[in-house]
């Protein structure tokens, strides 16, 4: 029992931070695709409790930036007025959950914008494309790990039921996917997929392509599973008792597989969004203008944004608590011992 | 009184399947014949190896025998459609060796129990509840065990279940493959007691499986000694104790502790 | 131990023919080739395009091409680049070698410093320095490669102690032996370090997961029972039974390194396989790809297979399983 306590604990925190992400509209200040181009690679602009006369103030603010004299990318603080952080206040409008028109913004300024982590080429600002970002790889990792539990886990039945011919095949073919670098997979089915597609294609061009790439592994787990379970004692009475294969399948053996299927769900996802990440930043996954958290990093990819503009370098960290947290669920799902059977499938397959 | 059961020939034959070059073939029962007339109980005696689960599962349909004949109730269950079968099968049943693979710990004590039953027809759950005690009253379990899971459950309480579990479909035959084997001593004496019971009030027949001779002796009317897929020796329990004719069954005897020689002769 | 080998090699050998054809089969899905991409090129006239497509046999069925380009293959060319308009194998050669040497300069360090670490975390199981390791390697293990990679490239960037990318400097043929080394030197350890990084947290936990395991079994107290050194121990006793899983964990591991490498190279153009297939990938030049694909499941089904001879040297139950035959 104490195992569900902090599976569930694991599991509180992950709520959270998807929830947050899943309400981007609510948490994020401003339209991701919004451009302010007055304001090209502002750096982040930082919360004051105590004004520049030494003053306490009860709210947060900030102070608006502007260009230092005599430079064209450098930016200072104009001291002379604090513009107030303020909570709960109506914004551009935007649809939770994809159909709830609301205009409610959790905080933005007054008569200033608050740019939290800066601000890219276009003016964008690099917080709301952050969370939004955030809902195209999270759910993509999300999509992707469901198609390949489901595929993996239907061969994984019928192999390890049915054994035979059929084992033998699919076992085979799960080798072959299993002889390539999983990255070099995944590249090479991107690579014979429309190059050019509107975003919302290259969503779920990119999930079915990550749902492809990687069920063998839990084909083979759940296969293992299945032909232990067949042989049990349990099984057998109730073949005994006259029961159908259909109903051992569904009473008995599957739900034994259930484990499995959890702790590789645990470390699917976090590896697909990295995944996705990954296609988003070298050009093959979900195309502008729609933020992902690889596409935030492809600036990077340039020399001048490397040394300049740090701020840019955030979204490479804004999977870490994700990863944490998916990283707790899994070690608190199995038993100590397993634990590191787990986590060696985890980030490199 | 016609027999229940007569094994005629049985021969079972496993192929060990190799990706190159020949499989080996390994020869489980080699021709067993054997009757078994109603209300008395046969033991099939023998070292591991010699067949006899491989008895056990043949006659309860878990295996399809390579050749031979297993007449029950006058139909040959091997040859017979599959629809036949199917309405043989719950008349016999086989009680596995350990009640803690053999009954599934994820399920309720009341699923469990109830499973051969509700396979067949829907109960509510009043009925269920009706059913589930009167066959654990039946065992000597209390009624209020339908609410614990079965990993609450000591070994003996659970080979009980899974006693209850086999009687809900009323089976004229009960196979025991080994089934006393994972019990502690008095354990044992307890569910062999409670076996001898169920057989007088309901007239049951057995087939019990085991490597334990004592045990036979103690229970069985008619006892037969296996040895590499073949019956050896059969004849009823005082024989085999006083005048084994097989050096197999001599050795048998020969590894039981000195005292169990005497055992009282079983009630009628 | 001859007909292990040759019955792992000949299974190699399956394995590297099935993902030939499987990356063969995913070309018939493409929806588009070089040529339609040159299709587009207002300069290059139609019939110079369709020329080119019969010339290169993109209108013969499937069957056929791959036949031709096995033939390729036996000639050692493995088809045709269309974007560097020659042979595959060469560029192949030399991308694959300068990954090899990334991913094994990377293997051995990662190996030596997991494995000292791994057995002493093992040794103080549950104590300070053990748990002080564990939060290291778990958020090691948290940030993502690319990340890593990335951070690191800031980091040169910034201090400019390390040249940001590439293999060589411009002016490396000049350079006197000694000076070329180092400079190879200096050009590898920015992502060398990435892929060690990425792949060190995993590998120690492992170590240390598979040493506790042995360090519990009852063999080693009676050893300790005996008045043997810790050291001797721990190394000479403990670490060789726990090889078995830690000898698939170096299969594994390599391919782990690989597909880390693919990111790292692109990231830190590393002129290696990586960057090869994704330029390949984005010209749609077809026999790259498939060229760039075979030459990382070589590595990682040859790495499989050194791993696989490993464990039968160190693992004498399987010598016996299959020598028994």
């Amino acid at each position: 029992m104490r195992v569900r306590r902090t599976f569930a604990k694991w599991l509180v925190v992950l709520g959270v931070l998807h929830g947050m992400v899943v309400c981007a509209g609510f948490f994020a200040p401003y339209d991701p695709v919004e451009q302010d181009r007055q304001s090209p690679y502002l750096p982040p602009m930082r919360l004051h409790l105590l004004d520049a006369h030494g003053h306490l103030h009860v709210r947060p603010f900030v102070y608006p930036l502007r260009l230092r004299e005599s430079s064209f990318d450098q930016f200072e603080e104009d001291t002379t007025e604090p513009h107030p952080v303020k909570f709960f206040l109506r914004g551009a409008g935007y649809r939770l959950l994809g159909f709830l028109p609301l205009r409610m913004h959790f905080f933005g300024g007054e008569n200033t914008r608050i740019y939290l982590l800066g601000t890219d080429a276009y003016g964008r600002d690099q917080f709301s494309r952050l969370l939004f970002g955030g809902q195209v790889s999270l759910f993509a990792g999300l999509l992707g790990a469901g198609v390949t539990l489901f595929i993996g886990w239907s061969i994984g039945a019928v192999a390890g039921y049915y054994g035979g011919w059929r084992d033998s095949l699919l076992m085979r073919v799960a080798e072959l996917f299993l002889a390539l670098p999983w990255l070099y997979l995944l590249f090479a089915l991107r690579a014979f997929l429309p190059l050019a597609v509107s975003p919302l294609e290259a969503f779920f061009l990119i999930t079915a392509v990550l749902g492809a790439v990687g069920w063998a592994r839990p084909a083979r787990l759940v296969r293992g599973v299945v032909l232990s379970a067949k042989e049990r004692d349990f099984v057998r009475a109730a073949r005994g008792f006259g029961a159908s294969n259909g109903y051992l399948l569904r009473r008995h053996i599957l739900p034994e597989t259930s484990s499995v299927l959890v702790t590789q769900a645990a470390i699917l996802i976090p590896q697909y969004v990295l995944a996705e990440m990954t296609l988003s930043f070298l050009g093959l996954g979900v195309p502008e203008p729609v933020p992902s958290w690889g596409n935030l990093l492809s600036g990077l990819q340039q020399y001048s944004v490397l040394v300049s503009y740090w701020w840019m370098y955030l979204p490479a960290l804004a999977m870490v608590p994700f990863f944490l947290g998916y990283l707790g669920l899994a070690s608190s799902f199995e038993e100590r011992g397993a634990v590191y059977k787990i986590e060696s499938r985890i980030w490199g397959m | 009184m016609p027999p229940l059961l007569k094994v005629e020939n049985l021969v079972k034959c496993y192929a060990r399947r190799s990706l190159v070059g020949r499989g080996e073939e390994l020869l489980a029962l080699n021709g067993v014949s054997f009757t078994v007339f109603p209300g008395t109980t046969l033991a099939v005696v023998g070292e591991s190896g010699s067949g006899k689960s491989t008895l056990a599962s043949c006659l309860a349909c878990l295996e399809s025998p390579t050749a031979g004949n297993i007449w029950f109730e006058g139909k040959d269950i091997v040859k017979v459609e599959e629809r036949v079968r199917r309405q043989l099968r719950p008349q016999i049943q086989l009680i596995f060796q350990d009640p803690a693979c053999s009954l599934n710990p994820r399920w309720s004590v009341l699923e469990i129990l109830l499973e051969p039953l509700i396979l067949r027809r829907k109960f509510t759950r009043e009925e269920m509840k009706q059913c589930a005690s009167s066959l654990l009253e039946r065992v000597g379990l209390s009624p209020d065990f339908v609410e614990r899971p079965p990993t609450e459950l000591s070994g003996g309480q659970r080979q009980r279940l899974a006693i209850a579990r086999a009687l809900a479909l009323q089976p004229k035959l009960l196979i025991l493959d080994e089934a006393l084997s994972a019990l502690d001593g008095s354990v044992q004496a307890q569910i062999a007691n409670l076996l001898r019971e169920l057989q007088s009030s309901l007239g049951m027949t057995y087939l019990f499986v085991t490597h334990d001779l004592a045990m036979a002796v103690y229970l069985a009317d008619e006892i037969a000694v296996m040895s590499r897929g073949r019956i050896v020796e059969l004849g009823s329990a005082e024989q085999i104790l006083d005048q084994p004719q097989h050096e197999t069954t001599r050795q048998l005897l020969r590894a039981l502790p000195r005292m169990t020689r005497a055992l009282p002769a079983p009630e009628q | 131990m001859m007909r292990y080998l040759l019955r792992r090699l000949s299974h190699a050998l399956f394995l590297l023919a099935g993902v030939s054809i499987l990356a063969f089969l995913f070309t018939a899905l493409a929806p588009g080739t070089y040529f339609d991409e040159m299709r587009l090129n207002p300069q290059i006239a139609p019939e110079t395009v369709t020329a080119l497509r019969a010339q290169y046999g993109f209108d013969k069925p499937l069957p056929v091409r791959y036949a031709s380009w096995l033939r390729s293959v036996i000639h050692g060319e493995m088809g045709f680049s269309f974007a560097y308009n020659g042979p595959v194998a060469p560029l192949l050669l030399v991308r694959a070698r300068n990954t090899l040497l990334l991913t094994i300069t990377a293997t051995l360090l990662a190996w030596g410093i997991a494995l000292p670490l791994g057995v002493w975390s093992a040794d103080r199981l549950g104590r300070l320095p053990d748990r002080l390791l564990s939060w290291a390697t778990a958020g090691l293990l948290v940030i993502p490669d690319l990340a890593v990679a990335l951070g690191l490239l800031v980091l040169a960037v910034r201090s400019g102690w390390f040249p940001t990318g590439g293999m060589a400097s411009v002016d490396f043929e000049t350079l006197s032996p000694f000076n070329k080394l180092r400079d190879l030197a200096l050009h590898m350890i920015l992502p060398v370090t990435a892929l060690v990084l990425s792949s060190l947290p995993l590998l120690v936990r492992h170590v240390r997961a598979a040493m506790a395991d042995v360090l519990n079994a009852p063999f080693l107290l009676a050893a300790v029972g005996h008045g043997i050194r810790k050291r001797t121990l721990l190394y000479r006793y403990a670490l060789p039974a726990a090889a078995n899983p830690l000898i698939s964990l170096f299969g594994f591991s390599i391919g782990v390194l690989l597909s880390g490498s693919l990111l790292i190279e692109v990231v830190m153009s590393w002129p290696g396989l990586g960057p090869l297939l994704l330029e390949a990938v984005l010209a749609r030049d077809l026999y790259v790809v498939v060229g760039g694909i075979l030459g990382s499941t070589l590595f990682l089904v040859g790495g499989n297979l050194l791993a696989d001879l490993l464990l039968y040297w160190a693992d004498p139950r399987i010598r016996t399983e299959s020598g028994a035959r």
